[in-house]
């Protein structure tokens, strides 16, 4: 025991010289951390904007234990009294088949587009000029908020449910993109050499190599951005009168003040998430990692 | 009778600093078994890769079968492609799909964009395809998907997608380099049997000299991108096996050629 030890000394002795150099190293690189300097100047601007603003708030006469109260009761008829008044639960059913409508045709016309132009992205089956210029373009794409992008195409198509589904398109778009692309980089280079030696020419390598290997992520991510389009169409079927379940729910709280009714559709859509959210997760444990 | 390949002061250089091959000549013909040796890094894989112009070739020639393989436009270069096998270290099979899908991937060369790229492929085709997997010995995984095969039945599998090219020659890239001993050899006799039998010469990547001198009609000596040794394996002496891999691996590499004459 004592020679083992010994020796482990002996050994920790002979790399000190150099784990002293290192440990100079690291601690020369510790006194400035650019990005942990700049995470604390945000974090006290934040606290700094926080109490300002709710020390400047024109509360006129409210009553904070009042608002509490009266919140809570409006959330209480809403969700355990609700129900439809405007119109029939099957009509309501109607209007959420509307939006799965506009979310499906969104993440079909965007996942067909984001295929074809993930190819040129990925870098493997395209050119590394290509690829950047094509990322560049869809981060810009994807860094416009999905609403923004139908309000975008409401002022030259018009509101409306097809400036609704062609807004959605162009988000949906970026983001299975951004996926694809992906997916289709995970693809072993030696695979694509393998069938170039064959002969065989780049649709050929995409649809017997590049397809089979990421079929399955493609499926999973396009579920995934579908779900997401639902929940953006219903918002987005409000703020760009596009219709569906999303203008109903719009109507009834701001036009109606029906808070009955707002309760019972949001029942509804909650029902229609949960059930894609647990589909998309199941598919996502499935396929993805 | 005029060689199968001739290669004329082959150079490739990647960048600045790396020249992988820096004017290498040889020529092979119809039937041989050729096998290139050397060290880690000294340009076998750059070397065959050039051959059927996966990677372009800075300078020099490539005749295959009286074509320039350098002026070939890109429908020439598909089809001169087929007539050029190519086997790989890592197999490089598409996992996913079954071995028969696989294997049937040898004949895209053959085919347009849009049959080829729906997998349409003719009863002939697929006959063949069962024959070439029969002949192999992989008929009970005809059916079943490339990554549930052992590493020496995907070799196979990348055999069988080289033979329906119906090549007349194979390009193997370290075939056995991640086999064990057994399955190395059931690879090194069937691309023997390609090569007696039908007539197909090959041009193998070995790191095992003991295999390489057992197997080829002919050694190629590679070192630093250059060719250092051109001629069949009685003739290569210890100190031209020591001057191939410097001094230290050489020495490995002696024993188990005392071993192999033994
Ligand atoms: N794509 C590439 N880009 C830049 N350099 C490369 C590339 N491929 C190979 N090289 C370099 O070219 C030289 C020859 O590489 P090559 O792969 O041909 O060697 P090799 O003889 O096959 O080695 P090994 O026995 O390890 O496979 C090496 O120095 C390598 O680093
Ligand atoms: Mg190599």
């Amino acid at each position: 025991m004592q020679i083992q030890e010994s020796i482990y000394h002996l050994w920790i002795n002979s790399t000190k010289d150099k784990s002293v150099d290192l440990l100079a190293k690291y601690n020369e690189r510790k006194p400035f951390n650019k990005t942990s300097f700049a995470i604390k100047i945000t974090l006290i601007a934040l606290l700094i904007l926080t109490i300002y603003s709710f020390y400047t708030f024109d509360y006129k006469n409210l009553i904070i234990i009042d608002a509490v109260k009266d919140t809570l009761i409006n959330m209480r008829t809403m969700f355990f009294g609700a129900s439809l008044r405007n119109f029939t639960i099957l009509e309501g059913i109607r209007q959420v088949s509307f939006t799965l409508g506009i979310a499906f045709l969104a993440t079909l016309t965007g996942g067909i587009s984001a295929f074809f132009l993930g190819l040129l992205a990925a870098q493997n089956l395209s050119t590394k000029l290509v690829s950047n210029v094509v990322k560049g373009f869809v981060s810009f794409v994807r860094a416009v908020p999905t609403v923004l992008w139908v309000l975008i195409f409401a002022v030259s198509i018009g509101l409306g449910s097809t400036a609704a589904v062609v807004g959605l398109t162009f988000h949906s778009f970026g983001y299975l993109l951004k996926a694809f692309s992906e997916s289709f980089e995970e693809l072993d280079h030696g695979v694509i050499e393998a069938l170039t030696a064959c002969g065989a020419n780049w649709w050929q390598i995409v649809f017997q190599a590049v397809v089979p290997s990421s079929l399955s992520y493609l499926l999973a991510w396009t579920f995934i951005r579908f779900e997401i389009n639902f929940v953006e169409a219903v918002a987005v079927g409000a703020a760009a009168g596009a219709g569906g379940i999303g203008f109903e729910l719009f109507m009834a709280s701001a036009r109606y003040f029906n808070i009955r009714e707002v309760g019972a559709i949001t029942f509804l859509i909650l029902a229609v998430a949960i059930i894609l959210e647990l589909t998309s997760s199941r598919i996502k444990t499935k396929f993805i990692k | 009778m005029n060689p199968l390949l001739t290669i004329n002061s082959l150079k490739k250089q990647y960048d600045e600093e790396t020249v992988a091959l820096n004017g290498v000549s040889f020529s092979v013909h119809e039937g041989e078994f050729v096998s290139i040796i050397g060290p880690s890094g000294a340009g076998k894989s750059t070397l065959l890769r050039c051959i059927n112009r996966i990677i372009d070739a800075t300078e020099g020639e490539i005749l295959f079968d009286g074509l320039n393989v350098g002026n070939q436009n890109k429908g020439q270069l598909r089809k001169l492609r087929t007539k050029i096998g190519m086997i790989f270290q890592h197999y490089n099979l598409v996992n996913r799909l079954s071995v028969i899908e696989n294997v049937l991937h040898g004949r895209l060369g053959y085919k347009n964009t849009f049959n080829g790229s729906l997998g349409l492929f003719t009863a002939q085709e697929k006959k063949q395809a069962f024959q070439i997997i029969e002949i192999l010995g992989l008929e009970k995984q005809a059916y079943k998907r490339c990554d549930q095969l052992s590493g020496g039945q995907k070799q196979r599998v990348g055999i069988a997608r080289a033979l329906i090219q119906e090549p007349r020659m194979m390009l193997c890239d370290e075939p056995i380099a991640s086999l064990d001993p057994n399955a190395s050899k059931i690879i090194m006799d069937h691309l023997k049997n390609i090569t007696t039998q039908m007539g197909i010469t090959c041009l193998v990547n070995l790191h095992q000299v003991n295999v390489a001198l057992k197997y080829s009609d002919r050694i190629i000596g590679i070192k630093h991108g250059l060719k250092v040794y051109d001629g069949p394996p009685k003739s290569i002496t210890k100190n031209q096996i020591y001057d191939i891999y410097e001094s230290e691996a050489g020495e490995l590499i002696l024993e188990l050629k005392d071993q192999n004459e033994a």
